[in-house]
């Protein structure tokens, strides 16, 4: 009798859906940018990071708060002495300083609120991205100056919050779909932050939209939805069928409600599978 | 009024002071350091304090009686101490939404800990209102 000894096929693997740019930097660009002590604004895919003579003094991005709403939300300054601030900058003095020399905040919790902002926009705008950055030499935002961050510092500190997003629950998708709860009641054990967030999640809003209402940092709203998430109390709403076929967010978050929890947990289990 | 920069070398003239961090305890940022920490990494102290102080402020059992009012943090203080040294943690209570504390790193022999604890809040307190 002869054994047929064919080793099976090889298993199919599927492309990492992305790849880590080689070691040490999120962006080629940045880095040379800091080399040349670069001045300007370096215009990526989902934000924009100023430099002055290779430091970062500022960054903005589309999914985060603005250092404006974070100062607003909680009524620390009010809006119009903000855009008065921001009107009445020119290059010698930024906003930044307009706000302290008014007497309008402290510089300890400008810094604070600053650097929280900064770090936040930067998170995003360093995310892997399709398109190309952008560099305009010589601009510079009307805020003025604060605290320059070095872009090692930056681009490292970028790195460890991806590491720690992904330990905490490795399922990215949270982070930008509409949200919808999954189960009725909250489960006890929720910090006050979660309970205010968990009590948002209607089915249309993203991380983003909560992180704008309630005055927080985006990358902070990130942890606390990937918990909810890790936690199995909060899903991302799963991808809308053809425009027009009636299916209303309330519609979407009942399906939600009414999953078997064993169905739940599979589904789960296997997004997380998928995403390691 | 005082950055944070200055808001950290004043901390580090307190007696005993080792080493002193502001850090976000939400990411585990250092927003500033200044002196020594202890096995001569910051980030890495600042990553460890920064669970420490997470688990302080989320757990309801070292919240105050009056309960918590959400937009304030609900915890002071942590202390822990070992056979060289203190280390003191204090949170600072913005009136933006934020997550950071004050880190001393204070050498136990010359140190005073309820001086460095009263004097670690005014600068806290300072730090934000100027």
């Amino acid at each position: 009798m002869t054994v047929v000894d064919a080793p099976p096929p090889r298993l199919p693997v599927r492309p990492r859906p992305s790849a880590e740019p080689a070691r040490g930097g999120v962006s080629p660009m940045l880095t040379r940018l800091a080399a040349e002590r670069a001045t300007g604004a370096l215009i990526r895919e989902h934000g924009t990071l100023y430099l002055a003579e290779g430091r970062v003094v500022h960054a903005e991005s589309p999914l985060t708060p603005g250092l404006d709403v974070l100062l607003t939300a909680h009524g620390t300054l009010k809006a119009e002495v903000w855009h008065n601030a921001v009107a009445r900058a020119d290059e010698r003095h930024g906003a930044a300083r307009l706000l302290l020399s008014g007497g309008h905040l402290a510089e300890g919790a400008l810094e604070l609120c600053h650097l929280g902002a900064l770090y936040d926009a930067a998170y995003f705008a360093l995310a892997p991205s399709s398109t190309p950055g952008r560099f305009r030499c010589g601009i510079a935002h009307r805020l003025g100056p604060v605290l320059p961050v070095a872009v090692a510092d930056l681009e490292r500190e970028v790195l460890r919050r991806r590491e720690l997003l992904r330990r905490i629950w490795p399922d990215a998708r949270p982070d930008s779909a509409p949200l919808v709860r999954t189960h009725a009641t909250a489960a006890p054990g929720l910090t006050l932050r979660q309970r205010t967030l968990l009590e948002r999640i209607d089915g249309t809003r993203t991380a983003t939209d909560l992180a704008r209402e309630l005055g927080r940092q985006a990358f902070h709203t990130l942890v606390d939805i990937r918990r909810l998430a890790a936690a199995g109390l909060v899903a991302p709403r799963d991808a809308p069928g053809p425009a027009g076929d009636g299916e209303t967010p309330a519609f979407a978050e009942q399906s939600a409600y009414t999953t078997d929890p064993h169905i739940t947990l599979l589904k789960r289990l296997r997004d997380a599978l998928e995403a390691l | 009024m005082p950055g944070i920069d200055e808001c950290l070398l004043e901390a580090m003239r307190l007696p005993g002071a080792r080493g002193a961090a502001l850090v976000d305890w939400v990411s585990g940022l250092a927003l500033g350091t200044v002196g020594e920490s202890p096995g001569g990494d910051p980030e890495t102290t600042a990553a460890e304090a920064a669970e420490l102080a997470r688990l302080a402020a989320e757990h309801g059992a070292f919240a105050s009686a009056e309960g918590p009012d959400g937009e304030r943090p609900p915890v002071e203080d942590v202390i822990v101490s070992n056979r060289d040294s203190y280390h003191l943690l204090r949170f600072v209570d913005t009136s933006f939404d934020s997550s950071v504390f004050l880190h001393l790193w204070l050498n136990r022999t010359e140190g005073n800990l309820a001086l460095a604890r009263i004097r670690l809040g005014e600068m806290a307190e300072r730090l934000v209102l100027g």
